[in-house]
């Protein structure tokens, strides 16, 4: 019993360090900068939130799965646009979104086609993806912004509920317990860890992989897509460079979160969601404090590292000690 | 201190999480000795052996090499004492050839400073001729099975000129003919002055190759055995105490009418097997043995799914069958894998969630799973194990080697198996453990399930199968039964 009460502390003095680092920031970033705790400021935390965050949940069903998906910000960007043509060209935009959600079926299909029949590393299959979805966008977009869209559809990513709660918002607290529950207490959610901790075992216990993989690119490319949608749905706007960098931030949510991009069956959705939170309050710093876009990206790519080195002397450690 | 003692371990402790797995154990080596550590699993062997290895640190002890005080601190301390170590769990590099697996760190150059391929290439061969082994050093790692891996890494310690190699279950691999090799290979080292630490279950073995036994038993030091002056039962009680195995189920015997559960005919493979055609009978234990290479494992593979045959026919269950791995779970057939650490368990996850892997969706209610069925179920499963453990939430990979293996049986036996094969079963498990498994399988013949073991352990066929069909080349030599035959027969069919 004493190992289990040890596990227990041990998973929460990890979230308690997350936790940590959110209050850091709610602490020390108001005499940073007098915005932060601004209604408008917040407003815009929550927004990035939601794009990054919807992203990041199948990021890290993916990464449990052993692999990566860095295809999330092209798919996005090209589903996201054709919904958003659909919807100028007068199709009903709850069709247009099915269709924009079709298509990412498709493009999950693909990237798990590669990895699980062909065995390409995920990270080519979904980098090929990545730039194939890029290329068909700006080919469709001409690099063009589309504007102007239903207004009904716009209520997803504008609207309040009880006039202070964005919809937004809502969304991503529904996704992320549905997502938890699934991941702790279905068949599919477990064998998603059982197949990332050692896929032979998994095939010799008779768990289809191939089935398993097939589902979580699916539901990532899926999850990005709903983000984007989210997302033109707030600006009233599907911009050609949508999803930029997306990967980045999701791979970075996910590894704050404590899953491990060294080897799959390790991570949890709750602890990316305070990844989520915590990669927003960086990005949101960054900009009050006035740091060039350029800066910023290098600042995340350096974070990304900084994390997973921090990882790899933990699990390294834990070798050690058993 | 003795003055020709070489490696002297005292009054050694080691806690893990406040758990005292080793009570001042003491351990001497002397030059040119062959001496035995042996005890159940988890009576702390391999972790007093980590500590000589320098990858865990002891809480206390002292550890003398060569009269001097040391302090081993990481794995490359312990190699730079002349310390080498052949670990059970065999690390290769899948993709280079035997002789840069043997030479790695070490390989020659040519005068330029480049990699002398053909004088490593060379050396390897000569070594191995030296010894005896027919391996090709061109040939990459990959394309060996287990056992000849096993050789290549023993003749790695011998290129670093190491003073004292530690063996951990270095037969447990091998069929008789290569143990009787790997006991010339030590006699060789022997003679050359290396001392040699022997970690095995195997009783036989140690009696046969080893001058002196030390035994632990749950963290202190239960006995010190000198070369033909001790019996196996003496050996035995100092490693198990008072818990010995009373045989109960009988070895099961087969009316002729008896339903087939599995039927095998003419299955090829090119280059592994040819023409096997095979009945078992329901309720049956039958053995298939064989030496390296003569196709047993890939046998065991191909009728489970998880490789293919090129012609042929499978009928398990009266039904004509294309055997996929999902395929055969559901139809009541489990697999015991010769290869436990890489397609065994999942170590990051709990004993629970490891035994239950298969039967996942047996606890499916509504959309979710039912966490209390699942809990009763893997803890019956553990208990039915006797696995060695904190609760059924502790993680796998913490557990010892053979504790390890108990919840891979566990896993096998969740689906209820009507048809069980097992591929080398006892691999890494003590005598306690073996005898618990044998009368496990014993009795789920009699409740009519049907057994089938993969093994080159010929006293574990002989002692629990009905039959015994000796492959050699890919092909059936013959069929005996084991009431019927002895060792030395069979050694004579298979060679």
């Amino acid at each position: 019993m004493q190992t289990r009460l040890q596990k227990i502390r041990g998973h929460l003095s990890e979230d308690i360090m997350r936790f940590g680092i959110i209050a850091a920031f709610l602490i020390i970033m108001p005499f940073a900068s007098e915005y932060f705790f601004q209604m408008k400021n917040i407003m815009n935390i929550l927004q990035n939130i939601s794009l990054q965050g919807i992203t990041a949940i199948g990021m890290t069903m993916v990464i449990i799965t052993g692999g990566i998906d860095i295809s999330v910000g092209g798919v996005m960007a090209m589903c996201a646009w054709i919904a958003a043509s659909l919807m100028k060209s007068g199709i009903n935009w709850g069709i247009a979104c099915l269709v924009a959600l079709l298509i990412a079926v498709l493009c999950g299909a693909v990237n798990a086609f590669s990895v699980s029949v062909m065995k390409i590393p995920p990270m080519i299959a979904t980098l090929a993806m990545m730039s194939m979805t890029r290329g068909l966008q700006t080919v469709i977009s001409h690099g063009t912004t589309l504007t102007g869209l239903p207004e009904s559809f716009q209520i997803i990513g504008q609207g309040m509920i009880f006039g202070v709660i964005p919809i937004p918002a809502i969304i991503v607290v529904v996704l992320y317990i549905i997502a938890s529950l699934f991941m702790k207490k279905t068949v599919t959610g477990r064998n998603i860890y059982i197949v990332g901790g050692n896929p032979e075992a998994a095939r010799v216990a008779g768990i289809k992989n191939k089935r398993v993989l097939f589902f979580s690119y699916i539901a990532c490319a899926v999850l990005a897509t709903v983000a984007g949608l989210v997302f033109v749905s707030r600006t009233n706007s599907a911009p050609a460079t949508l999803g930029t960098n997306l990967e980045m931030k999701a791979i970075m949510a996910a590894v704050i979160g404590g899953t491990s991009v060294t080897f799959g069956g390790k991570g949890k959705i709750f602890g990316t969601f305070l990844g989520v939170i915590i990669v927003g309050l960086i990005s949101n710093a960054l900009d009050l404090l006035g740091v060039s876009a350029y800066y910023q990206q290098f600042i995340q790519g350096l974070l990304v590292l900084v994390v997973v080195i921090l990882e790899a002397i933990r699990n390294n450690r834990a070798a050690k000690k058993r | 201190m003795k003055k020709n003692t070489i490696v002297s371990m005292q009054d050694i402790v080691m806690s893990f999480s406040g758990n005292q797995v080793l009570k001042k154990v003491n351990f001497e080596l002397e030059k040119g000795e062959v001496h035995a550590i042996m005890g159940a699993n988890g009576a702390g062997k391999s972790t007093l052996i980590k500590i000589l290895n320098g990858i865990y640190h002891a809480v206390s002890g002292t550890i003398i090499i060569d009269g001097e005080r040391v302090s081993i601190n990481s794995p490359s301390d312990a190699e730079k004492l002349g310390l080498a170590f052949v670990h059970q769990e065999l690390n290769v590099c899948q993709d280079l050839s035997v002789a840069e697996n043997m030479y790695m760190g070490n390989m020659r150059r040519t005068s330029l400073g480049t990699y002398d391929k053909k004088g490593t290439h060379q050396r390897a061969k000569q070594l191995l001729e030296l010894m005896g082994v027919d391996i090709d050093p061109y040939v990459n790692m990959r394309y060996l099975r287990t056992a000849e891996k096993q050789i290549v890494e023993i003749l790695k310690a011998l290129t670093q000129d190491a003073k004292v190699v530690v063996l951990d279950e270095p037969t447990s691999s091998l069929n008789e003919r290569e143990k009787q090799k790997f006991f010339e290979i030590i006699q060789n080292m022997k003679d050359k002055g290396v001392s040699i630490i022997f970690i095995s279950h195997f009783l036989e073995d140690i009696m046969a190759i080893c001058d002196r036994v030390t035994v632990i038993r749950d963290g202190v030091n239960s006995g010190l055995f000198y070369k033909g002056k001790f019996t196996k039962d003496e050996l035995v009680d100092a490693m198990m105490g008072q818990k010995k195995v009373v045989e109960q189920a009988k070895v099961p015997t087969i009316s002729d009418d008896a339903e087939i559960a599995l039927e095998l005919s003419s299955l090829c493979r090119k280059n592994k097997f040819k023409d096997i055609s095979l009945k078992v009978k329901k309720g049956d234990i039958l053995g298939i043995c064989g030496l390296l290479g003569a196709g047993k494992t890939e046998l065991a593979r191909t009728i489970f799914g998880l490789d293919y045959y090129d012609s042929g026919k499978i009928v398990l269950f009266g039904e004509e069958i294309k055997p996929e791995p999902y395929k055969m779970v559901k139809k009541g057939v489990s697999l015991l894998t010769e290869e436990r650490k890489s397609e065994g368990f999942v170590p990051l996850l709990s004993i629970r969630e490891n035994a239950t892997m298969s039967i996942l969706s047996q606890f499916k209610k509504m959309f979710v799973l039912d966490r209390n069925q699942q809990n009763k179920t893997a803890e019956l499963l553990a208990n039915k194990m006797t696995v060695k453990m904190s609760g059924i939430e502790q993680t796998v990979g913490s557990l010892s080697g053979g504790n390890q293996q108990k919840v891979v049986i566990a896993k096998c036996l969740a689906n209820e198996p009507k048809l069980f094969i097992l591929d080398e079963p006892t691999r890494g498990v003590d005598v306690y453990a073996k005898s618990e498994i044998y009368n496990l399988l014993r009795k789920a013949a009699a409740e009519g399930r049907t057994i089938l073991i993969f093994s080159s352990e010929l006293e574990e066929l002989l002692e629990n199968c009905s039959q015994i069909v000796v492959l050699k080349k890919g092909k059936i030599q013959k069929v005996v039964k084991s009431a019927e035959t002895s060792k030395n027969e069979l050694l004579s069919i298979m060679g």
